[in-house]
């Protein structure tokens, strides 16, 4: 199995390497492509040196994982309350329902104009569009999940005498974890997505900042820096959760 | 007396058009403290259905149930119920699932563990407490779903089709296992089974329900005494008795 894992972490390092070696001879060894149109690997690599040096990456990485795991946050309290009582109540999911089929397919981005009336700029407006933006893939796994509760189980808690609280929170929720569980993993990719979207417009600080004004400056290499920090927070994200769903394998 | 099934009729209305569906008729039945009684009947007659009336997870659409003189409305934990597909918990290990019912009726769980463990030894089953369902065989969890119910010292115990699933030599073990704890506790229990061998086994009391709507058929009282031996002329006997009634039945 160890085997096996090493030689497959070995192959995926394949196509980037052959890649960056590529993109070395393009950019930088015959100059095919000007700086300011894409920055070559040396380019990218003195920038993200400087931005090291600095310290601002550091803060800016700091601020970006501040503004998603604040809005995550906010959006799982609500999401997975409401989901789990959505789920148990079936006339409660009706009279929400229609309000939710609407609310959801707006892209969160599309809230940047009311983020900015009501919260101004800086970590507000941020928080708001990623918290549009997670707040209904949790809602919705979590519903998913109470509704497949495995009906002989409820029933096996209601032989016991279990109370309509115990059976929320000795079945339903364990039952659910699961579901609440990839709700959350999903909703980990977009709170990225949207927080870098919202730092674009209505924010002063954090990656998609950075990776804003960088390019205004025609500092192409931070943008670059700014755009892989993005996916290794991601790649690290995903990991998490993995890892979590590992240990909930019901 | 445990049991007063006074004029149960039940009508289920099928989802996709409003046909309704007869499923049991007239079913009136006592069944005294201590017996051991087994539903039996071709398939369809409506027996899990009767067992799930009489525990309160299904409401029947005419007569009542009296538990103990009460009327029953919903399950209790007066009433133990055995699935046919184990149930237990997934996301608890074995000693927690079978303490289930103790720490909802919020027993000390030091004291739920050890008397846990001292049922868990009885089934062979000590080594694996800790242990999750999915690691376990079909029959290990058989096992722990019917401790997890015998450790609440419920006054009665309704068991559907509980160990159909298993394999003989496993089924002829617990069916002895349940057997003594049963009589050593004098508990009720209503057995639903299509197995005619198991019934005769364990039963003081065969009851035959007849094809849709089911109807009380027949009922055969079985003296036999326990242990009792599956190779004896009687028991023979009546399986076949048992076994052409219901044959008849299925025939109709």
């Amino acid at each position: 199995m160890n085997n096996f894992r090493d030689e497959y972490k070995k192959e995926m390092l394949i196509l980037p390497i052959i890649l960056i070696i590529i993109w070395y001879f393009i950019c930088d060894y015959f100059q095919l492509i000007p700086v300011y149109m894409f920055p070559g690997p040396t380019d990218v690599a003195t920038s993200f040196v400087k931005l090291i040096v600095s310290g601002k990456l550091f803060k800016d990485i700091f601020e970006t994982i501040y503004k998603v795991l604040f809005g995550m946050l906010l959006a799982s309290v609500v999401g997975i309350t409401l989901g789990i009582l959505l789920g148990w109540f079936n006339r409660l999911e009706t009279l929400c329902k229609l309000i939710i089929s609407i609310l959801r397919p707006i892209p969160p981005i599309a809230w940047i104009p009311f983020s900015i009336i009501w919260f101004g700029i800086g970590v507000g407006p941020a928080v708001f569009i990623i918290f549009m933006g997670c707040v209904f893939p949790i809602l919705l796994s979590t519903i998913d999940g109470v509704h497949r509760t495995d009906p002989v189980l409820i029933e096996a808690a209601e032989s016991f005498g279990a109370s309509n609280s115990q059976m929320l929170t000795e079945v339903i929720i364990p039952s659910s974890l699961p579901y609440i569980v990839s709700g959350l993993k999903i909703a980990t990719g977009i709170a990225l997505m949207c927080t870098i979207s919202g730092e674009m417009i209505g924010s002063s600080s954090g990656i998609g900042y950075m990776i804003l004004t960088s390019t205004n400056l025609f500092d192409t290499g931070s943008t670059v820096v700014g755009m892989l920090v993005i996916g290794v927070i991601g790649i690290i994200f995903d990991y998490i959760f993995t890892k979590i769903q590992e240990r909930i394998f019901w | 007396m445990t049991f007063e099934i006074e004029n149960v009729s039940k009508t289920f209305v099928s989802n996709d058009s409003d046909e309704e569906v007869l499923a049991l008729k007239d079913i009136n039945l006592t069944i005294e403290t201590g017996k051991f009684i087994s539903l039996v009947g071709p398939s369809g007659c409506g027996k899990t259905t009767l067992l799930r009336i009489i525990e309160g997870f299904v409401k029947p659409t005419e007569g009542t149930v009296k538990d103990d003189g009460e009327i029953v409305t919903g399950p209790s934990n007066q009433r133990g119920f055995i699935f046919q597909n184990y149930s237990l918990f997934p996301w608890l290990n074995v000693i927690d699932n079978v303490i289930f019912g103790l720490n909802i009726g919020g027993k000390p769980e030091k004291e739920s563990k050890e008397r846990a463990m001292k049922y868990l030894e009885d089934v062979g089953l000590k080594d694996f407490a800790e242990r999750y369902p999915h690691e376990l065989s079909g029959g290990m969890k058989q096992r722990v779903a019917i401790i997890r119910s015998l450790i609440n010292d419920s006054k009665s115990l309704l068991m559907d089709e509980t160990f159909s699933a298993l394999d003989v030599q496993t089924k002829h073990k617990l069916q002895k296992q349940i057997h003594e704890i049963c009589k050593e506790q004098n508990k009720t229990i209503i057995f639903v089974t299509h197995d005619i061998d198991e019934a005769v086994f364990l039963s003081d009391e065969i009851i035959v329900l007849s094809r849709r709507p089911g109807r009380i058929k027949k009922i055969f009282e079985i003296k036999l005494e326990h242990p009792r031996n599956r190779d004896s002329e009687e028991f023979k006997d009546l399986i076949s008795e048992i076994t052409q009634e219901i044959g008849e039945l299925e025939d109709e």
